[in-house]
């Protein structure tokens, strides 16, 4: 497998602060995998996926040491706009990325920009509608229409480019529990059908857990912990520590572990669960 | 009910935008004082337009709704936001001055309070909710988030409100500053006397604070009662597009293995599974 993203001895200074928010990061996604990125608020989650996408340094101010290299390349070698054509960011405040008038427009503004064909154009918003469950909402402006739906038409905007790595940035924040799952149901779509290469960056851990091939944990601006899912959880203590919850089921049976009643791995959803509480209570 | 009274009377509320849009439909709830309500719901279900007819902010289309004995229909902004506060989902929509002890006094100035009387409501509001004193006159922008959102907290506490509504209190934070800002409003609620009522989409957070839940869809109430019975009702949960925290749905998942399907934590679970394991 090639690797999408090649982070090497990276450190990242913003121009007016002390410490680097970036520190000594080394990192390898391979393509089509499906990485989760939690960590507190301040720990440089953020700004790992502005350098992934060339914000940083592009539109900042800072000292860099080390390389990112994405899809074989360094990220300043990419001329204007071409790393975004293949980087797709959606941010954790959507209106931060919104500029048309109605929801429509706003699906169709990047497509423009990358020079699609009219008829390409409206194939993708067809798709994209569809995937999104945004068909209601087409012809209202994005700033009357409710903070889940929002994040809803921000993704769906990055989706129509059909970035070959996508970076969500809390795409979940605003919705309700069944919002949620049909996002992360619209990334597992695109985790098995289309391939593409997806790092989510998170606080809540129920949908991301079952879908991310490998973790990592972030803490002040370094990368603490990264494994495949079912290993990384093994260091729940760790995870505790650093002020991150697993998901409910998941936790329990850390718990009873910590107290030494249980040995054994650990579920990550609910079904499981109920598989191993069946064979532990029998 | 109980020796509290009851502060807030909402009868057959109905609310409808100027577009036509029925929000609110049939809402009958009473707020006894001191409680602590979590509203959840899907997105667009009608939690955030229920709290600003709450306050006052929005007049009722239908029916009435009673705070402390004033119906908001008639009620003065002044006379409301000493009853109901509202903190917005995003503080940056409220927060508009250039320090943030400006802006906690904001309010206070408003309702014509003497500068003797905002100084000592600005300065106790902001010790409660925990601004370091070197940050008074900072600009709200230049703080985090979690800190921002104290802020606009405590420009509705300066206003003494009996009740205070957080919209989405966590969104946004990690699971520490949301436990942090949780325990804040639990202090709040036990040791200030006030009503809270978090408006959120966290569940394992309403598990862990609130007392009772009121469950809207589609611009109804579907289901109202303590946390521990809301979350066993699985049919109607199912209606309002909500799902009891993952522990909640570990413990409902086989019946036959014996567990409480109202347990709120992952500690009563533990519990149980060692009164259970004997």
């Amino acid at each position: 497998m090639t690797s999408v993203i090649e982070i090497k001895d990276y450190t990242w200074k913003y121009l007016h602060t002390k410490a680097p928010a970036l520190n000594g990061i080394n990192l390898m996604i391979e393509e089509g995998s499906f990485v989760g990125i939690i960590g507190p608020n301040g720990a440089g989650k953020t700004t790992l996926a502005y350098s992934i996408d060339g914000l940083v340094p592009g539109q900042y101010n800072g000292i860099k040491k080390g390389t990112v290299n994405v899809f074989g390349k360094e990220v300043e070698a990419y001329g204007t706009g071409e790393l975004q054509q293949v980087v797709g960011v959606v941010f954790s405040d959507p209106e931060a990325q919104f500029t048309a008038m109605t929801v429509e427009d706003e699906l169709v503004f990047g497509m423009e920009n990358i020079g699609l064909t009219i008829q390409e154009i409206r194939e993708r918003l067809e798709w994209v509608t569809e995937l999104t469950g945004l068909g209601d909402l087409l012809l209202k402006p994005p700033y009357e229409i409710s903070g889940g739906q929002k994040q809803r038409v921000a993704l769906a905007a990055v989706l129509a480019m059909k970035p070959k790595l996508l970076i969500l940035d809390e795409p979940t924040s605003m919705l309700d529990p069944v919002s949620r799952k049909k996002i992360f149901e619209v990334l597992r779509i695109l985790k098995t059908e289309e391939d593409n290469t997806i790092v989510v960056i998170e606080h809540s851990l129920e949908n991301l857990v079952p879908l991310a091939d490998q973790m990592i944990l972030m803490s002040d601006s370094e990368i603490i912990l990264q494994d495949n899912t079912s290993d990384f959880f093994k260091e729940s203590g760790l995870l505790l520590e650093k002020g991150v919850h697993p998901p409910g089921a998941l936790h329990f049976f850390h718990e009873l572990s910590r107290q030494g009643l249980y040995d054994g791995d650990y579920p990550l959803t609910v079904e499981q669960g109920k598989n191993l509480l069946r064979q532990i209570t029998q | 009910m109980t020796d509290k009274s009851v502060y807030i009377q909402v009868n057959d509320l109905g609310f409808s935008y100027p577009d036509g849009t029925e929000a609110l439909k049939e809402i009958n709830f009473e707020v006894i004082e001191g409680e602590f309500i979590a509203l959840i719901g899907q997105n667009g279900s009608g939690k955030t337009t229920l709290s600003k007819c709450l306050n006052g902010l929005y007049k009722p289309t239908s029916g009435d709704i009673v705070v402390d004995g004033l119906n908001t229909k008639e009620g003065t902004i002044v006379q409301m936001v000493k009853r109901v506060g509202y903190v917005f989902q995003n503080p940056d929509h409220q927060l508009f001055n250039n320090t943030c002890w400006d802006e906690v006094a904001y309010g206070p100035r408003n309702i014509e309070l003497s500068e003797d009387e905002v100084k000592e409501r600005v300065d106790e509001a902001l010790i409660v909710v925990g601004l370091p004193e070197h940050l008074y006159g900072e600009h709200p922008f230049f703080l985090s988030k979690g800190l921002r959102q104290r802020v606009a907290i405590a420009s509705i506490l300066a206003l003494r409100p009996k009740v205070i509504i957080v919209d989405e209190p966590t969104t946004g934070q990690d699971i520490k500053q949301s436990l942090e800002i949780m325990d804040f409003l639990k202090n709040l609620n036990e040791e200030h006397g006030h009503t809270v009522i978090i408006i959120t989409h966290d569940m394992p957070i309403v598990g862990l604070y609130a007392r009772r839940v009121i469950a809207m869809a589609q611009a109804r109430i579907m289901a109202d009662g303590p946390t521990r019975e809301v979350f066993t009702k699985a049919d109607i949960l199912e209606k309002t597009f909500l799902a009891p925290p993952q522990i909640t749905q570990l413990a409902q998942a086989d019946p036959s293995l014996g567990f409480d399907p109202g347990i709120l934590t992952v500690d009563e679970m533990v519990e149980q599974f060692k009164g259970l394991a004997k």
